[in-house]
């Protein structure tokens, strides 16, 4: 199995929630009203997608912050396991920028509607600087050797480098579904100004 | 030349150091590389690195509330970079630090330099020296933000530092300068340097 330099990974994960950081940061300064509006009936708002990845980093980054407590030291190589692989693809957007397996939410990380925006947009950004803080840690430490359970069962745990791998192909799959209900939003509404879109469709994605 | 040497010379040229300096602060470096358009550092964190630019060019930038980004600062071999005032204040940066084309680097950290300016005063004159030309070039450039037109921006810029319109994409130097693209490509065309 394809094997990684571990701070290689780590940088590159880092980088590409830098860049989702920024992405974020366009998004912040639309229209709340916009942020707030569904791009079709039963589809989520840009506030209910953030949400959503909210809820994802509620889990994660204490389970994340805990495996990497007990971690070994640094190893220099990092090779995934098939499971992290498995997940990682089938979150992961393809390179065209396009997402191929639609997948529904599971029931407890499904968010509400009638968000206020303004703190889901705070705590977006606070997981984001917490993240960037583990992964930097975590180059201290053996990525390959502890475990983090997923949300969905305790009983299938993944390496600590591939929850991140996973968790940042997460994000990047609901960025590009923010991308288009911005989109169809626009298109639908005629209402809100015409900007050049605010996320990178083809993002440079440095580890796949 | 090696990259070592180049910061070498480099700093030589502020702030000659003694041969025992010297070989500590030269130890404090590791080599970098990335692609072009990797972000280094996001709006938020606070720099932990200081580069010194081998090859490759670099800006910091801030996005404004009307989504426009603002180009802060350019880098370029051979030239210390990242969030300056992020890095020594250790406080958030309001800019992102990202690469324009593919970079290579050396950098250090923020606790590795201050170790040596601790215990070597030579070595803190040669931060606080870096640290006041830079300076010097930020309250300049406010001086031209706030009082130049566009077209005396423009003849500022590229007299300063005429190479930049080679190596720079027009649309990052507008930016820069704070002017539309439109009016930078106008200027370019009727103004006699």
């Amino acid at each position: 199995m394809k094997s990684y330099k571990s701070n290689d990974l780590l940088e590159g994960l880092q980088a590409d929630i830098r860049q989702l950081v920024l992405d974020a940061t366009y998004l912040q300064k639309e229209d709340p009203e916009l942020l707030l509006t569904a791009p079709a009936p039963g589809k989520w708002s840009v506030a209910q997608i953030l949400e959503h990845l909210n809820g994802y980093g509620r889990y994660y980054i204490p389970a994340i912050e805990k495996s990497l407590q007990s971690a070994k030291p640094h190893k220099e190589k990092f090779t995934p396991g098939w499971l992290g692989n498995y997940f990682t693809k089938i979150m992961k957007p393809g390179a065209d920028g396009k997402i191929a397996n639609k997948m529904n939410a599971p029931k407890n990380h499904q968010p509400a509607a009638g968000l206020d925006i303004k703190p889901v947009m705070d705590i977006f950004f606070e997981q984001q600087q917490r993240l960037l803080d583990l992964l930097e840690k975590a180059k201290q430490k053996d990525i390959g050797a502890i475990k983090t359970p997923v949300s969905i069962s305790r009983f299938i745990k993944l390496k600590v480098g591939d929850t991140f791998r996973f968790f940042v192909a997460h994000e990047q799959r609901h960025f590009l579904q923010i991308a288009n209900a911005i989109d169809e939003i626009k298109k639908t509404t005629g209402k809100f100004r015409s900007t050049p879109p605010v996320i990178q469709r083809s993002p440079v994605f440095l580890y796949d | 030349m090696e990259p070592i040497d180049q910061l070498h010379q480099f700093i030589f040229a502020i702030q000659p150091l003694k041969d025992e300096e010297w070989q500590l602060f030269s130890a404090i470096w590791q080599p970098f590389e990335c692609k072009r358009k990797t972000i280094l550092t996001a709006a938020g964190e606070t720099e932990k690195h200081l580069y010194f630019v081998i090859e490759g060019l670099q800006r910091a930038f801030y996005v404004g509330d009307d989504q426009k980004e603002a180009t802060i600062v350019f880098t370029y071999p051979p030239s210390f970079s990242g969030v300056a005032d992020s890095f020594l204040t250790q406080t958030p940066s309001k800019c992102f630090f990202e690469t324009l084309t593919t970079s290579r680097f050396l950098r250090t950290s923020h606790r590795q330099l201050e170790e040596l300016m601790n215990k070597y005063p030579a070595v803190q004159h040669l931060v606080l020296r870096l640290t006041a030309f830079a300076l010097k070039g930020v309250l300049e450039r406010q001086i031209e933000i706030q009082c130049f037109s566009a077209e005396e921006k423009f003849r500022a810029l590229l007299k300063r530092s005429p190479h930049v319109l080679q190596i720079i994409p027009h649309k990052y130097l507008a930016s820069y300068l704070g002017i539309d693209p439109a009016t930078f490509s106008k200027l370019l065309g009727t103004v006699r340097l």
